[in-house]
């Protein structure tokens, strides 16, 4: 990188066909969609292609519409609920693996297994394990003595129900990032720790947890913008269900515009979904800068270049 | 002691998740070797105690007659291939600019340049694909196999570009120069040396896109409705039946599974390692 100074100073045309074919998917699948999304979304526009621009008449619809108020809640309250347990329960995974010394190879290609699934089959899956009549989850619950549950018919289960399944496929992905930064630690502040006399509640408290601080930042961010997308586990699971239960803006949006064809009211969910999703995007990245930028003192390390392999155990 | 206690909870908890992880793995295969009968009069977990296995859904999958598989799954294949390779292809190409070159457009410098193009992946892919449906149908390109290679190749190009302009600022340009006074010219330097050296990310942002186009629902739900319709739309359109035959659905689960596990095994290295991890500093 030291000789930028020339090589900038012309910038071949070459280098600019580098960049061209990436700003112009850019700007044909993203900034044409998202302005034409925009138009769609102040006009009446049914499916047939008739439409008449009215402003902003579907968002009033919309933000006083019980249905979408019950919609835009769940969504926000899905991303919230499963990210938080996904988290708590992928960082719990991998310090438990971390510090086990036994099976951590095959362990970890366990957890990571619900990851590969297709979400579809996802779906699939725990619409069977929910099952009243047919499905394991039931007869556990009686075969403990517990009263059976609606798992997909009731408003809190089948919102429970969806949160498992997410926690169930996406838990992985949280403990993927965070054991991978858990190995890159040096493991020399943590042995002195102990040598200290730190507890290994201190050691993870104080030691550890700060440092893992910009891998939990990235990981939450990265689960925290994918949960804003729920679809297709919803879909097969409880096809939003029972009512607009569990309904999401994506699933809403898609009956409302594909089902009803009333892509104009669609389109008008979506946008209020990107205000939601670039108001929280953009707070969890300013809170990632700034740590980011206070980190120096406490001897965080540079995840990409560390070398993981002193801190696994043969 | 304390650590004892500590030692057995955390044994536990270790139990506890991989059977939490495993148990609904186990019941899907399970269930593909079920007959409907045992299905429905489930839940039967335990192969010839509980329910006689059957290998009737796994059958049925490769008759044409019987089932609609086999296209479905040659269209995952085809599309995910297809626009993941474009996607590296193209990706590689701007990744390397970004990796060597400085740009201003504006007052967008590289790193802007690249964060808009992944920025992409932030947006919500529903406010886009309502848009793309209305452009399809006017363009004819609704249900087609370039649509959806299209359709893919938008989706994981920021994906690839982003990854691989890390790979490639690691690569030292020392050797670029050197293959320069050999006499090689730009673009054989790019194909010779550059890519060659960065194989491992390429490799890496291929097989992900694959892992994100195999897995895509929402835009095969939204822009195809018959001959260009992929497995996952298979799986959702077996669901819709009254009385679904899992056992099938359970088989195409399983055989849909099996692109992402040797993905995973793949890249377990690269992954847990540096693109992951490095790729989004």
């Amino acid at each position: 990188m030291t000789d930028k100074g020339p090589r900038s100073a012309g910038g071949a045309w070459y280098q600019h066909l580098l960049l061209a074919p990436p700003l112009v998917f850019f700007a044909a699948f993203a900034v044409f969609p998202l302005l034409f999304t925009l138009y769609v979304s102040l006009s009446v526009w049914s499916i047939s292609g008739d439409h008449r621009f009215i402003g902003f008449g579907n968002y009033a619809e919309l933000l006083t519409s019980p249905d979408f108020q019950t919609t835009f809640f769940n969504t926000v309250a899905f991303a919230v609920a499963t990210v938080l347990v996904e988290y708590v329960c992928g960082m719990t995974a991998a310090l438990m693996l971390y510090r086990s010394r036994a099976g951590q190879g095959a362990l970890r290609l366990a957890f990571l297994l619900p990851m590969m699934f297709t979400p579809v089959v996802v779906g699939f899956i725990w619409r069977t394990m929910f099952d009243p009549s047919y499905g394991p989850v039931d007869a556990l619950l009686r075969w403990v003595g517990l009263p059976s549950v609606p798992w997909l018919s009731e408003r809190p289960w089948a919102f429970a129900a969806v949160v498992i399944a997410d926690v169930w496929q996406w838990t992985p992905f949280m403990f993927l990032i965070i054991y991978a930064a858990m190995r890159a630690l040096p493991t020399a502040p943590l042995e002195a720790a102990v040598v200290d006399g730190a507890s290994s509640r201190q050691v993870f408290w104080d030691h550890m947890m700060p440092m893992l601080l910009p891998a939990s930042l990235t990981a939450i961010l990265l689960r925290t913008i994918e949960s804003f997308k729920l679809f297709d586990v919803v879909y097969l699971l409880t096809g939003g269900g029972p009512g607009v239960g569990t309904a999401t803006i994506t699933l809403s949006a898609y009956f409302t515009g594909l089902r009803n064809g009333d892509l104009g009211s669609a389109a008008a969910m979506t946008f209020l979904l990107l205000v939601v999703v670039l108001v929280v995007t953009t707070v969890l990245l300013k809170v990632a800068a700034r740590i980011g930028r206070t980190k120096p003192r406490r001897r965080v390390v540079e995840l990409p270049q560390t070398s993981p392999s002193e801190g696994v155990p043969a | 002691m304390m650590s004892k206690l500590g030692a057995w909870g955390r044994r536990l908890f270790l139990l506890v998740w991989v059977v939490f992880a495993l148990l609904p793995a186990y019941w899907a295969l399970s269930t593909s070797f079920k007959r409907q009968v045992d299905i429905y009069n489930g839940p039967k977990m335990i192969p010839f105690v509980d329910f006689t296995p059957t290998l009737d859904a796994w059958q049925r999958l490769w008759v044409a007659s019987q089932s609609d598989f086999l296209p479905k799954l040659l269209n995952s294949f085809v599309f995910s291939a297809v626009s993941s390779l474009i996607a590296v292809v193209l990706g590689a190409f701007a990744a390397y600019g970004l990796a060597r070159f400085e740009y201003r457009y504006g007052a967008y410098r590289n790193d802007d340049i690249s964060f808009l193009i992944v920025s992409q992946r932030i947006m919500p892919p529903i406010v886009s694909v309502l848009a793309l449906y209305v452009v399809y149908v006017q363009l004819r390109a609704l249900d087609t196999a370039w649509g959806m290679i299209l359709a893919f190749t938008s989706m994981n190009l920021p994906i690839a570009v982003y990854l691989l302009r890390s790979f490639f600022a690691a690569i030292p340009e020392e050797l670029e120069q050197a293959a320069a006074l050999d006499g090689y010219p730009a673009v054989l330097r790019l194909v010779r040396v550059v890519f060659p050296l960065a194989a491992p990310g390429l490799a890496s942002a291929f097989m992900l896109s694959f892992f994100f186009a195999w897995n895509d629902f929402l835009f095969a739900l939204m822009l195809t409705f018959n001959k260009a319709q992929t497995l996952p739309l298979y799986i959702s359109s077996l669901s819709a039946q009254s009385q679904p035959e899992w056992a099938l659905i359970a088989a195409v689960g399983m055989i849909a599974l099996i692109p992402p596990v040797v993905v995973t095994l793949v890249l377990d290295r690269y992954m847990s390692k540096q693109v992951l991890v490095g790729g989004v500093r």
